[in-house]
């Protein structure tokens, strides 16, 4: 990440919260405090000798803060002014809020007494800014510490997975590889030991993931074929749209749109044809149309059965 | 650099005034004592009024009170210690530790910097977190989306935001919003306020803003509601509708999930019949469909119909 030059308000901040830091870890080395405040360590001098002018009107040695770092650890006194803890800010009190929101959710429903501390300090902060953030995760937090502990420890998970694709719950042993973002979602890629192939499963469609045991070697990846579509959107363009993961802008014209769309899975494909079949007609390939075309033949079929009718 | 530094130096030295003051002080008192008040009169004045602004902005209340009550000539200032310090009370190890991880959610995120120096102050009280509720928790905000951020100080500033909003036919509306609240569900981050040219609460879907919400007039422009309930402002876009469905068997995981079986009926050898509400007609065809003809729906008759119908069109195109 690129870090920006903090402005003279950030610094004063910095700097206000750096003293009740300092007070409380004595003798801290300078590196760790850097690390802590995310500084580089001559960003952090910087701060100390700026916070070293600062005092008590009078300016004397008597009033100003007394600071000691030559050493490399440091050291304050004479700071009792400012040795309180600053209160959050409400940006600062939101996030938590939404933070904690998301941390409920993933405890042990069971716990009853780490549901009630949450809900405390919920409370709490509501009474300060209001009922202005609430968060329903839709990740497991539970998940993706054991996930992230298998990645770092090279272990393999067993996880059932529902696959939405599928409309199947399975379950796998995997091996995984990393976390990464797919349209905003989170996923985990992965070699799928059960089926033998490179796969990516949403963190939100995993009923449950359990450490399996150590990785095996994992097959080089090779290139899997990609299937492409062209779409003719005709309505509901914005819901179309995300529905096949095209992006979108705002239009001018009132025509359908042509859009060009692709997935490694043309089940998935499919089955978004079916469910936007009143507003996008599938142009290409011609093998897609025929899919299609069978698949609402056979759903018609059930429809005219009399089992079926009311 | 230097000047940097000179700004910085000032606004830590006139806070520590102010905090340790236990009674008013005037302002000619501030730049007579305080270090870095210098120039014309005029430009103190300025100085001392842009400080006020900055340091109120950090959250850092000054309070303006009468020096002496006899005299009310000269107003004075002081920052009240009740007022500057954390506000959460007394936090027990626990405590600390679902405050950090919730910060720390926000870590890498939209939030990043909010974020870390909320852990530095939480990390400032000095009491250790219990590792061993840390070990098999990682809570995760994922959003990069900058407005999510925008949104959120927006809200807590009280400012009105415009922004424009991509309709269903991806047309361009421009919205002027009071906002007051963001949720985050289903995996997306919603805005929900007082629409200010439609009168009325509105939600919007922060990934269908087009470009950046602005902020807009001043801050302290408007009342959040004390009530408040977002969840409601989700129900209440549309009716609620039961249909009735057929599912075969193991299949329509999602819809069985959410919906309850008809155990009264009996259905066709292979099948399962379930009720199940909806809100969004459009949007419950769609998730039928999905499901190709593993799900059939049996009542209500119209939605059976334009689903029939649907189907019979997609034949004349595709056949």
């Amino acid at each position: 990440m690129v870090k920006t030059q903090s402005t003279p308000v950030e610094k004063a901040a910095r700097l206000l919260d750096l003293v009740p830091y300092i007070s409380t870890h004595q003798g801290i080395a300078l590196s760790e405090l850097a690390e802590e405040f995310n500084l580089s360590e001559s960003e952090l001098l910087s701060d100390l000798n700026t916070l070293w002018m600062c005092g008590l009107p009078g300016y004397t040695p008597l009033e100003l803060i007394d600071l000691e770092f030559d050493s490399g650890y440091v050291s304050i006194r004479n700071a009792e002014v400012l040795q309180r803890v600053r209160l959050l800010t409400k940006q600062e009190l939101v996030i938590i809020l939404l933070g904690l929101d998301i941390l409920r959710s993933s405890l042990d429903p069971k716990r009853e007494d780490l549901q009630e501390a949450i809900s405390g300090l919920t409370i709490k902060i509501k009474e300060i800014v209001g009922n202005v953030a609430t968060a329903s995760p839709i990740v497991n937090s539970t998940h993706r510490a054991i996930i992230t502990q298998a990645i770092g420890s090279r272990m393999d998970l067993s996880i059932k997975y529902h696959s939405a694709i599928r409309d199947t719950v399975t379950e796998r042993v995997i091996t995984p590889l990393e976390l990464s973002l797919d349209y905003g979602f989170e996923v985990l890629n992965a070699y799928c030991q059960s089926a033998e192939g490179f796969r990516t499963f949403r963190l939100d469609n995993m009923k449950s993931v359990e450490i399996a045991g150590s990785s095996v070697s994992v097959p080089q990846q090779s290139d899997v074929a990609e299937f492409i579509w062209q779409l003719l959107i005709k309505s509901r363009f914005r819901t179309s749209s995300e529905r096949f993961r095209s992006t979108y802008k705002a239009r001018e014209s009132t025509e359908g749109e042509q859009v060009t769309v692709n997935s490694f899975s043309q089940d998935w494909l499919l089955r978004n044809a079916m469910s936007t079949l009143a507003s996008v007609e599938v142009q290409l390939p011609l093998s897609a149309r025929s899919l299609i075309a069978e698949k609402c033949q056979q759903s018609l079929e059930l429809y005219e059965n009399w089992a079926f009718s009311n | 650099m230097l000047t940097v530094s000179r700004k910085t130096e000032r606004l830590v030295n006139l806070t520590i005034a102010l905090l340790a003051t236990k009674r008013y002080i005037t302002k000619s008192e501030i730049f007579r004592t305080v270090d870095g008040y210098e120039g014309s009169d005029e430009s103190k004045e300025r100085m001392f009024e842009r400080d006020k602004d900055d340091l109120r902005n950090l959250g850092i209340e000054i309070e303006v009170g009468t020096f002496d009550p006899l005299f009310e000539d000269e107003s004075g200032y002081r920052i009240k210690p009740e007022n500057y310090q954390f506000q959460l009370g007394e936090v027990n190890a626990q405590e600390i530790t679902f405050l950090s991880l919730a910060a720390e959610a926000w870590r890498g995120a939209s939030m990043g910097p909010s974020a870390l120096s909320a852990l530095n102050k939480l990390h400032a009280i000095g009491i250790e977190s219990d590792t061993e509720l840390l070990l098999d928790l990682a809570p995760a905000i994922i959003t990069q989306d900058a407005n999510v951020a925008i949104a959120i100080s927006a809200i807590t500033s009280k400012t009105v935001l415009s922004f424009s909003y991509l309709s269903e036919d991806l047309e361009t509306q421009s919205r002027v919003l009071e906002p007051y609240a963001v949720t985050s569900r289903y995996g997306h981050w919603y805005i929900f306020g007082n629409d200010l040219d439609r009168k009325a609460d509105r939600l919007f879907r922060l990934d269908r803003i087009s470009g950046d919400l602005k902020m807009q007039g001043r801050s302290g422009a408007f009342q959040i509601p004390a009530e408040l309930d977002v969840n409601a402002a989700f129900a209440k876009s549309s009716e609620l509708t039961t249909a009735s469905i057929f599912l075969r068997d193991g299949r329509g995981l999602n819809l069985r999930s959410r919906g309850l079986q008809n155990t009264t009926t009996i259905a066709p050898a292979g099948w399962q019949e379930f009720h199940i509400d909806y809100r969004d007609r459009a949007r419950f065809i769609e998730e039928i469909l999905w499901y190709g003809n593993d799900v059939i729906v049996s009542e209500p008759a119209d939605l059976r119909i334009e689903i029939l119908n649907i189907l019979k069109e997609g034949v004349a195109t595709y056949g």
